[in-house]
């Protein structure tokens, strides 16, 4: 590969799972073990991983525990040519981090109207019917990118953590079948 | 800095690039190709739809627009190979009458040349690269020409299982030809049917610019620089000849390099961003403009999906991400009443988990994990690709918003017209009606959100002259003789085939042209 200079290209096998700060050290693991073992956040804060997390679950059951949060997080911590987030497929423009930004105000905002709580604070009952609501695009006074984006980009993410992994396509009894697969199972 | 002059310098490393940097370094031409994304190598390609995004742009330079948006990102290559590093390799091909839309039903407009003028080309890119099919199965609909050298590829149940359906529906289903190797070819092995094509096929069964024409460029001398990002083409004084282009590097300094002859072959919204971007006082609209006609008649196929869950395991995991079955059945522009244009059916294809969830992107929490379940045992899928029509007001235009290199950035505004609109509801309809008649237990159309567009071509059309067009048959600028564009951009129409078989053979046959006339182009 060429010389890459300042942008420091992530390339190779041997980089394919994510690399979390645990001490000051970069560790590689999954980001569900990232979660589990309470990795911080390098750039969003707690009330931020706690909503995405919240979204994620809600989304595709298992979201949470995946780490969706922690993949979310360290995602957005890389140059935007290495980030593998959804965000990339869609068509957003760098940096990527103000999507979510935006989405969690907005949900945030809409959750209060509905419900008088932020909404990783409202019952799974009301999550449901708030998700529903981002997938129709029926949410009052929603802003930034339409709420059904949000819903998609959310969605494909949950589903990145969830069933894009080897652990994934096992839990589904599908034959994973690499030719070269990525390292940590991921 | 200024390099030492070279014959060619060729802007990007994808699918057409490529054949022109084998052919012409072959010819011994010096060639520099530069290409703005990462030199990915075959071990680079890991298999997995979430390290698979690598290979595609990250925020590309290109906006959005239009009621019907192209989906740009997901389409586009980013590094050696160019999309064509992940594409599906599904190679049908454009038939006679996508070159005669004018004269056989006074629409859009003609090709300079016929399906005869390319079709030598389709014949020497299969035996060149390897593709395998049926090709007398196809010839029921198209001219006949030489045998694929390969045999079909194998077939699953999430293809045989539509036969059925497409038979009581008066559709004939042929193998569909693909650009992957059914049995080892020219000393790359044969496929494993495990469907991680469209993330890089790191064995070389898929014949991408990789393992094809770039490795044979490099073979024969051909310099790829990696990370260099062109940010316009250079002119003489007169603005009669081109003279090179400037680049940014891979440390991001600013280059010169100069070239006898200049080819653009950066996909089709980057080819007429970079022409509009090289404005000089002698070409005030951009370069190769005069006709004004740079940018425009952008296209893209709709593609209409039909998801079918039946209830035996259809072993969906196994196979191509390219289709196993097709037919042209539907190709006549006027198969569809009302709904002028082609279309292009198929079956039968490999999925993975993601697309699993998006074949009903309405569902989540526990109804998606339901779903899941079933999906990866019983869903298969049924498309068609439906021609969109040249119009003017779909187009790449700069705007004022500018990239690292202080470039501007293009938008590319996109709406389908009437006919399109209705075709991919006609095929829509066909295909909920074959899916049921196939015995599926449940089957519906992907209806909801944005409608699919897959494909990008138009932008630097070919024509007859200057007056309708930007470039010739061979992708020689009308205005400018040593500027060359190749790639889809030069299609005037859009067929309804999948367009990188075209783009090979247009290539080839542009390649063969460059180098044969070389001295006139060059005095």
């Amino acid at each position: 590969m060429a010389n890459i200079g300042r942008r420091g290209f992530v390339k190779g096998a041997t980089l394919g799972a994510l690399a979390f700060t645990v001490g000051g050290a970069e560790i590689i693991m999954a980001a569900g073990e990232a979660r589990a073992r309470g990795v911080p956040f390098r750039l969003l804060d707690a009330h931020q991983g706690e909503t995405l997390e919240a979204l994620g679950e809600t989304l595709v059951p298992q979201a949470r525990e995946s780490g969706i949060a922690h993949f979310i997080d360290q995602q957005l911590s890389v140059p935007p040519h290495e980030s593998l987030l959804q965000v990339r497929i869609f068509n957003f423009r760098p940096p990527f981090a103000e999507f979510y930004r935006t989405a969690i105000a907005a949900v945030d905002e809409g959750s209060h109207k509905l419900f008088g709580r932020d909404f990783a604070q409202a019952p799974a009952a009301d999550q449901r019917e708030f998700v529903d609501r981002m997938r129709q695009n029926k949410i009052e006074g929603w802003t930034g990118r339409p709420a059904a984006i949000a819903y998609a980009v959310l969605r494909a993410d949950a589903v990145d953590v969830v069933y894009g992994t080897m652990e994934g396509y096992e839990a589904l009894g599908i034959p994973y079948m690499p030719h070269i697969p990525p390292e940590k199972r991921w | 800095m200024t390099n030492e002059k070279v014959d060619v310098v060729i802007v990007g490393a994808g699918a057409s690039g490529s054949v022109y940097a084998s052919v012409l370094a072959k010819a011994g031409k010096k060639v520099v190709v530069i290409e703005s994304g990462p030199d990915w190598e075959l071990s680079d390609l890991i298999s997995s739809e979430i390290w698979g995004r690598r290979v595609k742009p990250a925020g590309g330079p290109i906006l959005l627009e239009g009621k019907n948006p192209m989906g740009y990102a997901n389409q586009a290559g980013w590094g050696v190979g160019g999309a064509a590093l992940h594409y599906f390799a599904n190679f049908p091909r454009l038939l006679p009458t996508d070159f005669k839309v004018k004269s056989e039903h006074n629409r859009a407009q003609d090709w300079p040349i016929s399906y005869q003028d390319v079709a030598p080309f389709y014949d020497k890119v299969a035996r060149e690269i390897g593709v395998s099919g049926d090709a007398k199965a196809e010839e029921r609909w198209r001219p006949a020409g030489e045998a694929y050298p390969m045999p079909p590829m194998k077939t699953f149940r999430s293809g045989n299982i539509f036969l059925k359906g497409f038979e009581a529906s008066g559709i004939p289903m042929v193998p569909a030809p693909v650009g992957m190797n059914s049995v080892e070819f020219k000393g790359r092995p044969a496929c494993l049917y495990d469907g991680w094509c469209h993330v890089g096929c790191p064995i070389g069964a898929l014949a991408n610019p990789l393992v094809t024409y770039l490795g044979d460029a490099r073979k024969a001398g051909a310099e790829v620089r990696a990370l260099s990002t062109v940010t316009r083409i250079l002119t003489n004084q007169a603005g009669t000849r081109v003279t090179g282009v400037e680049y940014y590097d891979d440390k991001q300094q600013k280059q010169t390099q100069e070239a006898s002859v200049v080819l653009l072959a950066a996909w089709s919204a980057q080819n007429p961003r970079l022409l509009l971007n090289s404005a000089t006082d002698k070409h005030a609209k951009g370069l190769g403009n005069a006709s004004g006609l740079v940018g425009h008649f952008m296209m893209t196929h709709n593609v209409a999906s039909t998801w079918a869950m039946f209830d035996e395991d259809v072993q969906n995991h196994m196979g191509t991400i390219a289709v196993q079955f097709m037919s042209y059945e539907r190709y006549a522009k006027t198969s569809h009443p009302g709904a002028f244009g082609s279309s292009f059916v198929t079956a039968g294809f490999a999925l993975k988990t993601s697309d699993l969830a998006n074949s009903r992107g309405d569902l989540f929490g526990p109804e998606l994990a339901d779903y899941m379940k079933r999906a990866a045992r019983n869903l298969a899928g049924i498309k068609t690709f439906g021609e969109d029509q040249p119009e003017m007001e779909n187009r790449v235009e700069l705007t004022s918003a500018k990239d690292e290199f202080g470039m501007p950035l293009a938008k590319l505004i996109h709406s389908y017209g009437q006919d399109p609109l209705a075709l991919w509801n006609a095929n829509l309809e066909e295909g909920l009606k074959i899916a049921k008649a196939s015995g599926a237990k449940e089957a519906w159309s992907a209806r909801g959100g944005a409608i699919p567009t897959s494909h990008l071509m138009g932008g630097t059309i070919m024509g007859a002259g200057a007056g309708d067009s930007v470039v010739d048959s061979y992708g020689q600028s009308h205005e400018i003789p040593n500027l060359w564009v190749a790639g889809p951009s030069i299609f005037p129409t859009a067929g309804a085939s999948n367009p990188t078989f075209t783009i090979f053979a247009l290539s080839q046959r542009g390649a063969e042209r460059m180098a044969s006339q070389w001295a006139a182009l060059t005095n």
